[in-house]
């Protein structure tokens, strides 16, 4: 039998091309997503704040600044004065804290770039997790070792989820915890 | 099922009970015709779907490409210096008054991150006892109103403060000078430091003179009180120990007298639950008002006919020898008799509960009634010794209000240019005076006319100097609830704009320059001199006041001695005037009240409580009247009374006196925001000269032309196209009456057989959250769906669309008749989603976006629904509620869709958008906030921690919400109580919403 080039093309040029697309489409999909998840953003700050000197080497204890995590829903940002408690008299001299005090004593905030984000139509709280005895390195990661502070985990749904269905997996430093709720109306509301 | 029950026949409407067309299919049909539009294709755009979409993926690629930094999630901006006491995401709460009506209220008010979200009631006020109105519930979106007045206006041209303060100080300087007359024409004034500010003010300005002006009021009832008690201040009546209550046209569950607190106190009677000693209430009255709907007899009288009525009931007792009574007012009253004035059984029951009650009983007449009516009332009611059940104790404060008369002179100065300088305080007479006093006219020959106000209104259109003044969330004050009940008001928002609070700026006139503290250091001070020095408190003058500042109220012991009846009031009762003459009824809406609120979407959409009309007033008839004139429901009469013609649509009202019309005032602004403007009819410009309410000898016509009044109460309706009596027969509402109870306590339930599950039973086995709601105690005064309007982030949806049965209220006050057009009687039912275990809206839906919870709740989740409206249409209930718009977009271009209006919304609410179905969530947020506190504290759960929003809100305390599977709770209770039924029983899904049958009152085992 004679080979036409309709035989060429449904035989070897179309799976080929259907082939390239697919294996394209599948690495595309497990390399980008870590990036689509927002894994490994790490944004430029107004101020160049180093996580790993205060939390990490000077040892401060995460609440101090980020108050307000045991109480209710947001682990606050802190607020300038928070951070002038100390550099009224530490460091004064230091570029980055001149550009702090800039901004204390003129009353404008400082506009940190948000690494972490949860979607409007979710509703978080903090205070429940915490207060629990879940420690913030779980899903915000090692941030004590970081000097610019990036996301380490993704940010979705699922990883709300599998925490949530097996938390001794997750959380094992947590004694005696029970499964966290997985109705919708949990987050969604 | 009760042999009672046979005879009652439950309707909705008048097309409903004589089944007509219109109305079967309304029940038929899902939607109402109208609800999804129409759809012509040839309007469609030419292009072609694939184009569409090759274009659509085109732009999406470039967008995703183009933008540079995607991963961008925007900036937190933290406080620089954060206050101490916020903490953002957790709610603040701040006591203070609220100033919406004469009462006074104590309130609460919720505040996130500096931004007022929710006004509740102050749990620890003695009156109201952490109860508000619908009207202060939401008077919270009149603070972000973006139609309020943002700058001084000096014509129609914006002015600095500065300059309008120098202009108005002048114009005050040379009235003085030139010995010419400053008025200060004001709302009812309650706060003794506005009182003493005004004094200050006529010190300063000595050609001062001051007039308090409302046109609903209780004018005729204080004067009354005067004669007879020769007081002002009238004691509060203990509803709550009264046996047998007799309301002459008195709204006193509705909207007169001090409702929020009658509603609790006579709620506290009718604890059927509890105990069977309940209240008998009897109400006479020619409209249908909020308190008729709660009567357990109901005698149709009209309004100009009570007199007569009383005299005639004063006769027959002192001839039944209950009663001894003054020979001149024997005489007077001896020709009358009680005959005409309903069925001999029900004036027997009424006559021989007065007499065998005696000091246990009480008769209250409306404000509206006349002075002659509240005399007899208060002489019978001394008589039988009922006077023991006046609260001496509690004393309404009282509150001048200027007399026709004195109103008539201000006019008579006004033209005869003795008034140099006329300033309006927070009161609007070009809308709220008749027409005949020709107030507006006379303005022009006033030099100055200078209006303070929020919003733009018909006074400040005739003002030269316009002057914006501060909502009461940005105000300092005080107020007298009652005698010995004070309360203080505190700002908990700046002020939004360029205002400034009433009372600073008649303190800036005096002192002549202004300072933003001087007002409150002035309050400070009359606290001191009126509260401090009174009561001698141990601590000092700073921690007491902060101390009230902080409660929000502080009560003393007043002067509890009671007054002694005045006899010689006696002489001032009048014959009737025996005339039946046509009769217009004019009383405030419920709602807007006198037109303040018209531009409040939230209220001007809350469903009347008798007619559920929304968006309009219209002339209520009953139905042997709207025969006799020839029309219906929409069409048009004209109403004429004083050469004054006013054209009214028909709302055609089963029990109503078929020679009055009833009306509501506080529609037809003309001058105010976007929403309110033209809405329903002014009928002001029918009153007289004489100022009363009722306005004998109208006469009315049909006139050609329809109009559309549009109510919520058809809408929603149970299929029953083929019983007639389904509502009796699926048992939607079930009552029966105490006698029968007494009888036989299991009466509901001895028709019930064991319903069989065809699907396997889930378990619930922590936490299961249920209501309970009961009809004994419902008013249907609304406030429960205006705190959840408030606290679930309800929009306002306008006229159009609550016409096509789009209202977005996740709440609804259903309301059923049975009976006769002519005697109905009501039967009020809270309408929600009932969380049903085996719920059909779940099984239903195609992606799952309804489901149910362990803790059984029935889930809906905005960001899964794609809008099917399956999930509406298997609800048994129909208490689902679909967007088929974005309405914060759609409603009068946008008209609350702004950064202001947004800061309304409470955050943790989500705001629904555009194509997706929404209901009743059982506050989830506030149950998931009990949660956080709860592992916060370490504690269990407790359901009795959680309380709804309209929980909070019900003045009567109908609702009770919390864990059905604690044995404890009361809800747990009151799901086993013997009176508890569920709507649709039936069915099997299982409602977790119980309800407590009604019981009525009446001397026998039948209802009717």
């Amino acid at each position: 039998m004679k080979r036409t080039v309709l035989d060429y093309a449904l035989k070897i040029r179309l799976p080929l091309t259907l082939f390239v697309i697919a294996v394209s489409f599948i690495l595309t999909f497990y390399i980008s997503r870590a990036e689509r998840d927002g894994v490994g953003y790490s944004p430029e700050q107004p101020i160049n704040y180093s996580h790993k000197l205060h939390a990490g080497q000077m040892n401060i204890d995460c609440k101090y600044c980020h108050v307000g995590t045991e109480k209710g829903r947001h682990a606050l940002v802190p607020s300038a004065n928070i951070c002038m408690n100390c550099h009224t008299l530490a460091r004064k001299d230091r570029p980055e804290i001149i550009k702090l005090k800039k901004y204390y004593d003129e009353g404008t905030p400082i506009p940190w770039k948000r690494i972490h984000k949860i979607p409007d139509y979710a509703y978080f709280n903090h205070s429940v997790h915490v207060n629990k005895g879940i420690q913030c390195e779980t899903c915000h990661g090692d941030v004590k070792q970081m000097e610019v502070v990036s996301q380490v985990k993704a940010w979705t749904m699922t990883a709300c989820l599998d925490c949530h269905r097996q938390p001794e997996k997750f959380v094992p430093y947590v004694k005696e915890i029970k499964k966290g709720p997985e109705n919708c109306w949990a987050c969604h509301r | 099922m009760s042999s009672s029950f046979e005879k009652n026949k439950y309707w909705k409407s008048i097309s409903d009970y004589n089944n007509s067309p219109e109305s079967i299919k309304a029940k038929h049909d899902e939607f109402l015709e109208g609800v999804v539009d129409n759809f012509d294709s040839s309007k469609l755009s030419g292009m072609s779907r694939r184009k569409f979409l090759a274009v659509l993926s085109s732009s999406a690629a470039l967008a995703t490409t183009a933008c540079s930094d995607y991963r961008d999630k925007g900036e937190i901006i933290p406080y620089n210096k954060r206050p101490e006491e916020i903490l953002p995401g957790e709610a603040n709460y701040y006591a203070s008054t609220c100033t919406a009506c004469s009462l006074a209220c104590g309130i609460l008010i919720k505040t996130r991150e500096g931004r007022p979200i929710k006004i509740d009631g102050n749990p620890d006020h003695p009156v109201n006892k952490g109860k508000i109105c619908a009207k202060g519930q939401s008077n919270i979106l009149s603070l972000y109103d973006p139609e309020r007045l943002k700058e001084p206006k000096f014509g129609n041209q914006t002015i600095s403060w500065e300059e309008a303060d120098f202009k108005v100080i002048e114009a005050l300087n040379n009235a003085v000078k030139y010995n010419k007359q400053i008025v200060i024409f004001t709302d009812k004034i309650f706060s003794p430091t506005l009182k003493k500010l005004l004094n200050d003010f006529s010190v300063k300005y000595p050609t001062t003179k001051v007039y308090s002006y409302s046109l609903v009021n209780d004018k005729n009832k204080r004067d009354a009180w005067f004669e007879s008690y020769g007081s002002y201040e009238i004691p509060s009546v203990k509803w709550n120990e009264a046996e047998i209550i007799l309301s002459l046209d008195f709204d006193f569950l509705g909207n007169e007298g001090n409702f929020v607190e009658n509603m609790r106190l006579f709620s506290e009677k009718r604890e059927v639950v509890k105990k069977l000693d309940v209240n008998r209430l009897y109400v006479a009255e020619g409209r249908f008002s909020a308190t008729g709907m709660m009567a357990d007899y109901r005698l149709r009288i009209s309004p100009n006919q009570q007199l007569e009525f009383i005299y005639a009931i004063i006769n027959e007792l002192s001839d039944a020898k209950v009663i001894s009574v003054d020979t001149a007012v024997k005489n007077l009253v001896s020709k009358y008799s009680v005959e005409k004035f309903g069925s001999k059984e029900k004036i027997n029951n009424l006559l021989k509960d007065l007499s065998q009650h005696k000091g246990k009983s009480i008769i209250q007449a409306g404000e509206s009634l006349s002075k002659d009516v509240h005399i007899a009332v208060n002489y019978l009611n001394e008589l039988l010794g009922n006077n023991n059940l006046y609260d001496w104790e509690n004393l309404d404060s009282y509150y001048q209000i200027a007399s026709a008369k004195e109103i008539e002179e201000l006019i008579d100065d006004m033209n005869s240019e003795k008034v140099d300088v006329l300033i309006h305080l927070n009161s609007n007479p070009v809308f709220n005076l008749p027409q005949s006093f020709k107030y507006k006219e006379a303005l022009k020959k006033v030099k100055n006319v200078i209006t303070l106000t929020e919003a733009e209104n018909e006074t400040s259109y005739s003002s030269n100097i316009t002057l914006p003044i501060n909502h009461i969330l940005e105000s300092w004050g005080d107020a007298f609830n009652k005698t010995n009940v004070y309360s203080t008001l505190q700002p908990v928002i700046n002020p939004i704009f360029n205002t400034r609070q009433k009372e600073s700026i008649l303190l800036s006139w005096i002192n002549q320059k202004y300072d933003v503290n001087d007002f409150r250091l002035y309050l400070i001070n009359n606290f001191n001199e009126l509260i401090y020095n009174k009561l001698k408190p141990l601590t000092d003058q700073k921690t007491f006041w902060q101390t009230t500042l902080h409660d929000g109220v502080v009560k003393f012991e007043g002067d509890s001695t009671p007054k002694k009846f005045n006899t010689s009031s006696l002489s001032k009762l009048n014959n009737t005037n025996n005339k039946e003459s046509f009769t217009l009824h004019l009383t405030e809406s419920y709602y807007i009240g006198d037109g303040k609120f018209a531009n409040n979407g939230w209220l001007q959409e809350t469903p009347h409580p008798v007619t559920k009309v929304t968006w309009d007033n219209y002339a209520a008839i009953s139905p042997k009247l709207a025969k006799k004139l020839n029309v219906e429901i929409n069409d048009l009469v004209e109403i004429t009374h004083n050469n004054q013609k006013v054209i009214l649509p028909v709302m055609v009202q089963p029990g109503m006196s078929d020679n009055i019309i009833h009306t509501e005032l506080g529609y037809g602004r003309s001058i105010i925001g976007e929403v309110g403007k033209d809405v329903g009819v002014n009928v002001i410009p029918l009153i007289s000269k004489d100022l009363s309410l009722i306005v004998e000898n109208v006469s009315v016509k049909k006139v050609d032309g329809k109009y559309q009044l549009v109510s919520t109460q058809e809408h929603h309706s149970l299929d029953d196209t083929f019983v007639k009596d389904l509502h009796r027969v699926r048992k939607i509402i079930q009552e029966g009456t105490v006698e029968e109870y007494k009888k036989n306590p299991k009466f509901l339930h001895e028709e019930k057989h064991e319903l069989v599950s065809i699907t396997r039973e889930h378990e619930y086995k922590g936490n299961k959250w249920a209501m309970a709601i009961d009809l004994n105690k419902c008013t249907s005064c609304s406030a429960c769906i205006t705190s959840c309007n408030v606290e679930n982030n309800i929009p306002v949806v306008g006229k159009d669309q609550v016409a096509v049965g789009r209202e977005m209220q996740w709440m609804r006050i259903d309301r059923y008749y049975s009976g006769t057009p002519e005697e109905p009687i009501v039967s009020n039912q809270p309408m929600l989603c009932q969380h049903c275990d085996n719920a059909p809206c779940e099984n239903v839906c195609p992606v799952n976006a309804t489901n149910h919870s362990e803790d059984g709740l029935n889930q809906m989740v905005y960001n899964r629904c794609v809008g099917t409206r399956y999930c509406s249409n298997n609800c048994p209930y129909k208490v689902r509620r679909y967007n088929f718009f974005n309405f914060r977009d759609h409603f009068e271009d946008s008209y609350y869709e702004n950064n202001l209006t947004a800061m309304v919304h409470n955050p943790e609410v989500t705001v629904r958008s555009r194509g997706v179905m929404e209901k009743c969530t059982f506050c989830v947020q506030r149950i998931m906030e009990a949660r956080s506190n709860a592992i916060r504290d370490g504690k269990p759960l407790n359901g009795n921690d959680i309380k709804t929003a309209c929980q909070v809100a019900c003045p009567t305390n109908a609702i009770s919400f919390g864990d059905a599977n604690d044995i404890n709770s009361e809800v747990a209770k009151l799901r086993k109580h013997d009176l508890s039924y569920h709507v649709l029983e039936e069915l099997n899904v299982k409602p977790n919403v119980t309800y407590i049958a009604k019981l009525r009152n009446t001397h026998s085992e039948g209802v009717i």
